[in-house]
């Protein structure tokens, strides 16, 4: 049974770092560009991904023995975007005021190419349990990376944050009044600021790896 | 491949899309009722907030872009201080979804956008106050988009001309339009030219 559990905070852990969506496997790097140019869009969507990437693995993983491999593919993407869907209807059916928020972001997700990919990659051959620790990682590893991405280039790009605090309001920091960096909130800014945290990640954790193995 | 094994995998996308649809059928017939009672609430409180002078309006009906749309003449101790009308413009990738209130000399008072798809961190800023505070004041000549700097006409969003052109040159100027035909119209003549324009 420990072993179990250390198995499935491995499994967790790894989307996060090991095979981090965005620094690591380079996937859904649309929604890291078009939708990072302030920390609340890139909160947001993160946290939508997170829930649907852990909603279509546990689907995946409970029909995994009776999909038949040749038309695996557009199961798959029935599954995604009916979670889309159902998800979209409740939401805006029993709580109108978050989905006047986030509603925006939860339609982009049936396109993204990281859901598909651990649905693939993980849950066809995966039991249910490690299914949605990885869905959880990745989820999780993703709203990581985009929360990193949307606060540099808000930061440099605008000069203030817009912190979401609860739904009714938004905190607005502004440090400065002018766009010191214009560049950085359009698309272009997008692809510098993925390139440069890329590096900066993979970066560090070659770093931590080398002085791990110093250590030992 | 054998003929047994095309039914098999046949049959089992079949099956798994019928539940799909099923279930999906489902969730909608049971949240459509609701999400169109939570859209006329919030209508309803997007009027009272437009012109919240008025304590009483009279509802009318129209159509742009094949949409069925609504305007609404405000009424205050039974004379008339101002319209509002809902309109629609196609912006980037969805129609937005516009109410616009005017005083009665069909000037923009304020608008708001209750609906729209539009991409998220460039075209989502046509929520924002300063571009839907350049309406106020404006009259339909002055409802055009610049890209740069303008107090006369309305500023475009950087990264998103197409959504302000959408909501200022497509919702906007087209509903105040026909409410400047509509109404001139029916105070001229009687005979109404209440014909619905696209």
């Amino acid at each position: 049974m420990s072993s179990n559990n250390t198995n499935l905070k491995e499994l967790f852990l790894n989307g996060i770092v090991k095979e981090n969506t965005i620094f690591k496997l380079a996937l859904s790097l649309c929604p890291s560009i078009a939708v990072t140019n302030s920390l609340k869009n890139g909160i947001f969507m993160g946290l939508a991904v997170l829930f649907v990437q852990t909603m279509v693995n546990l689907t995946i993983s409970l029909m995994r023995k009776v999909i038949q491999p040749k038309v695996r593919l557009p199961i798959f993407m029935l599954v995604i975007s009916g979670w889309v869907t159902v998800t979209q209807l409740l939401m805006a059916a029993f709580v109108p005021d978050v989905y006047a928020k986030v509603g925006l972001y939860i339609a982009l997700i049936v396109a993204f190419a990281s859901i598909l990919a651990r649905a693939e990659m993980f849950a066809s051959k995966n039991s249910i349990l490690p299914s949605m620790a990885d869905g959880l990682g990745m989820g999780v590893g993703f709203l990581f990376a985009l929360t990193v991405i949307s606060f540099f280039r808000e930061l440099v790009g605008k000069g203030s944050l817009t912190v979401p605090t609860g739904l009714a309001t938004q905190h607005v920091f502004t440090f400065i009044n002018t766009k010191p960096l214009l560049i950085m909130i359009l698309p272009a800014g997008g692809f510098l600021a993925v390139g440069i945290l890329m590096a900066l990640f993979n970066w560090i954790d070659a770093y931590m790896k080398k002085s791990a193995h110093a250590s030992h | 491949m054998t003929g047994k094994d095309i039914l098999k995998v046949t049959l089992n996308l079949v099956i798994v899309y019928l539940i799909g649809g099923f279930i999906l059928a489902f969730v909608y017939a049971n949240a459509s009722p609701r999400v169109f009672k939570n859209n006329e609430e919030a209508e309803k409180k997007a009027l009272k907030e437009l012109v919240p002078d008025a304590d009483a309006n009279e509802k009318h009906d129209w159509a742009i872009h094949d949409k069925h749309s609504k305007y609404f003449i405000m009424k205050k101790g039974g004379d008339t201080i101002g319209y509002v009308i809902q309109s629609f413009g196609k912006g980037y990738s969805s129609y937005i979804n516009t109410f616009i209130a005017t005083d009665k000399d069909f000037v923009v008072q304020k608008i708001n956008i209750l609906g729209h798809g539009e991409t998220p961190g460039l075209g989502d800023e046509i929520e924002t106050d300063w571009f839907k505070n350049q309406f106020k004041g404006k009259s339909i000549e002055h409802l055009k988009v610049i890209k740069g700097d303008t107090k006369e006409d309305i500023q475009a969003i950087s990264g998103a001309t197409i959504s302000s052109r959408a909501v200022t040159e497509d919702a906007v100027k087209n509903g105040v339009a026909f409410l400047i035909k509509t109404v001139n119209g029916a105070k001229e003549g009687g005979n109404a030219d209440v014909k619905q324009q696209h």
